[in-house]
């Protein structure tokens, strides 16, 4: 993995008939990277997405896409032509068949890989003569998908890639992905809300509520950082005023304190020794944990 | 390939507006006969009032063939049908797409959304003029069949002014198609705006140098020069309405 | 080749899973020195993993002499005696785990209670200082 990032954006904002749909994004995402993009319905992903493609322009803030502004015109068909992209509205021009659109979208790419092309015709066993619009909703995620992979562009797109698909499809799709990163060496940006696939293939995410980052950074080390720590007192529980830097949420709950830290335990295990807790437990915490955490309203 | 998603999305129109043109050029060429054959009564009708002046004005005109040419084909059903299809054919486009979420995979391709619009505009144009020189090379076709001629250098010369005056329909509902985000309030506002224009020109007393093919006209028999102020009227008029299509859609967010 | 099977939805990093999995497969046989690990990709590409987290995972293991990265040859179990120290260390020290979590169930303690034990003490020996 190199330092270069593909994708940079900071303080970026954009607001949508008034509507704040990012507010000061923060983003970076190293080239070579499989970079999963979470976010509750309507946090702001597929604004980013169309704010660094050049569909939206931002509002304020700076988005570079391979160091492009994604807000200059010109600068931005460059970005299109090096970037496959597959949106979240799974839809085509219906009127076309399958081989059309094929045939169609490889002419606007001169690096457009055959040999991949027909690997996933085949994998994705894909009707070449069917109409677009006679579909099913699963065989157009898979087409649009290839329509995406085969462009021998450097960087990856993808607006929730296995929303609607069934397990046995998404475990292809997902496949796809990390061959497409360990093969070219290129990067893969996509958005999800499913956990468990970003889980599976990513080495880094970034969760967006908001129009915000709230947690960015490799997996394994926010795997590493995130704890939960249980405080058991003898008798009522004190009020939980850490000074301890990365306290996500510390809540008391009659003798005990539950805290989840984003900087490991042991800050937090040593300023709560001078409470005196009967019992200190500490767990790891999944990317679920960490994601509902995060994003979770405050009341 | 632009320009072959721009034909697979605008070929019915074409295809059936070219049909129906032809059809319509080939049966005013046919009817003449039967015209002629009326053309006694006129003479009868009570010359004194406005009604019987106007018909006895229609009958001097329709009484030679080149100016019943003019004033049947091109003043009038040529005008109409090249006027609607020009709405027709401008409609649809990046906005109406949106809404199904096409537009977003077209606009996922490394073009311009100014090269998008310029194929789409050009390939409209064109299907237009094919539309319309097309059909009224059915005039000086099917001519010796009637007995008649007309000359194909004046059909190729007043349908290419049609196609101009056309044009304006295009790019005016070209326009609105890139202001509002379905296809119907385009299509309803242009032919609002040409039927409004159809009703409204006998009143305007606009100078014949401005006018292309004008029906009412006094000149009964069309000369076959070219209304040149009035056609770089329409082109300028067209142009502007396209120019006003691109700055909007590239102001656009989607 | 199904010797490796990470789970994403540990919370444990998918590297270190995997570490331990080699590791596992070292003692128990499956592997033995001298012998080739799977490739970067066609490992990354069978577990649907990012490759980026298998090159990790294999990086580390060679920072602990445990396999050898050979250059455009791939990846091979260790035959140096540093590996085999750190794999019967690992082995002593199995055992004294095994022990002391046999008796910890034997008193009565679940599974989970096990886990957050061993977590807190890990915890409590970073604080001391005490942590390579």
């Amino acid at each position: 993995m190199s330092d270069r990032l593909t994708i940079e954006t900071s303080a970026l904002r954009k607001n949508y008939d008034g509507v704040e749909a990012l507010r000061g994004l923060d983003l970076q995402v190293p080239a070579g990277s499989i970079y999963g993009f979470l976010g509750r319905n309507g946090a702001g992903k597929t604004t980013t997405m169309k704010v660094l493609l050049g569909m939206a322009r931002p509002t304020a803030g700076a988005a570079r896409v391979f160091g492009l502004a994604a807000g200059d015109r010109n600068a931005s068909v460059d970005i299109r032509s090096r970037t496959g992209f597959v949106s979240e509205e799974k839809s085509l021009y219906g009127y076309m068949t399958v081989e059309r659109i094929i045939r169609f979208t490889a002419a606007f790419y001169p690096k457009w890989r055959r040999d991949l092309e027909q690997r996933y015709v085949r994998a994705f066993e894909l009707p070449l003569d069917r109409r677009v619009k006679a579909l099913s909703l699963g065989t157009r995620s898979k087409l649009m998908l290839l329509l995406a992979l085969c462009r021998g562009t450097e960087l990856l797109m993808i607006d929730e890639p296995t929303a609607g698909l069934d397990p046995a499809v998404t475990e292809e799709v997902l496949q796809a992905l990390v061959a497409y990163v360990s093969g070219e060496g290129a990067t893969v940006f996509f958005s999800s809300h499913q956990i468990a696939e970003v889980e599976q293939i990513a080495d880094r995410v970034s969760i967006i509520h908001r129009g915000r980052a709230v947690v960015a950074g490799a997996l394994d080390e926010l795997r590493e950082r995130f704890r939960r720590v249980q405080l058991v007192f003898d008798g009522e529980a004190p009020a939980p005023a850490f000074r301890a830097a990365g306290i996500v949420r510390a809540q008391r709950n009659g003798r005990s304190i539950t805290v989840l830290s984003s900087a490991g335990a042991d800050a937090v295990i040593e300023e709560a020794r001078a409470w005196k807790p009967i019992s200190v437990d500490v767990v790891p915490v999944t990317l679920k944990d960490i994601f509902l955490e995060t994003v979770r309203e405050e009341q | 390939m632009l320009w072959y998603k721009s034909w697979m999305e605008t070929r019915w129109v074409f295809l059936i507006g070219l049909l129906v043109a032809s059809c319509v050029a080939a049966s005013v060429v046919l009817v003449w006969p039967k015209v002629m054959g009326l053309l006694p009564l006129a003479a009868t009708i009570d010359p004194n009032g406005k009604l019987g002046q106007e018909i006895r004005e229609s009958a001097a005109q329709v009484a030679d063939y080149r100016s019943y040419i003019v004033s049947q084909w091109f003043a009038k059903n040529l005008r109409q049908i090249a006027s609607l299809f020009g709405i027709l054919l401008g409609s649809g486009g990046l906005l109406s797409q949106a809404a199904g979420g096409a537009a977003l995979f077209t606009l996922s391709m490394p073009v311009s959304r100014k090269k998008l619009l310029a194929t789409r505009a050009t390939a409209g144009l064109a299907e237009l003029g094919v539309l319309t020189v097309g059909a009224s090379l059915m005039i000086p076709l099917f001519s010796p069949s009637v007995g008649k001629s007309y000359g194909a250098g004046e059909t190729l010369l007043n349908s290419m002014a049609l196609w101009i005056a056309a044009s304006v329909f295009f790019s005016l509902t070209f326009f609105l198609s890139t202001v509002f985000t379905d296809i119907w309030r385009p299509l309803l506002i242009a032919l609002g705006v040409a039927i409004g224009v159809s009703i409204v020109r006998p009143f305007l007393h606009i100078a014949p140098g401005y006018m292309v093919f004008d029906a009412t006209s006094s000149g009964s028999a069309y000369a076959g020069d070219l209304p040149w102020r009035g056609l770089l009227v329409r082109v300028a008029l067209s142009a502007a309405l396209l120019y006003g299509a691109v700055i909007n859609i590239q102001r656009r967010d989607f | 080749m199904m010797l490796f099977r990470p789970n994403p939805s540990l919370g444990v990093p998918i590297y270190l899973q995997l570490m331990d999995q080699v590791k596992h497969a070292i003692e128990t046989g499956a592997l033995r020195p001298g012998e080739q690990l799977p490739g970067i990709r066609p490992l990354a590409e069978e577990l649907v993993i990012n490759p980026n987290t298998v090159a990790k995972a294999y990086r580390e293991l060679e920072h602990e002499g445990i396999i050898e990265l050979r250059h455009g040859a791939g990846a091979f179990v260790s035959r140096n005696s540093g590996a085999k120290k750190l794999t019967d260390k690992l082995r002593a020290a199995q055992t004294t785990v095994a022990a002391a979590v046999k008796q910890l169930r034997a008193e009565g303690l679940s599974e989970e209670e096990i886990r957050r034990l061993f977590e807190a003490e890990l915890a409590g020996l970073a604080r001391g200082g005490n942590r390579e």
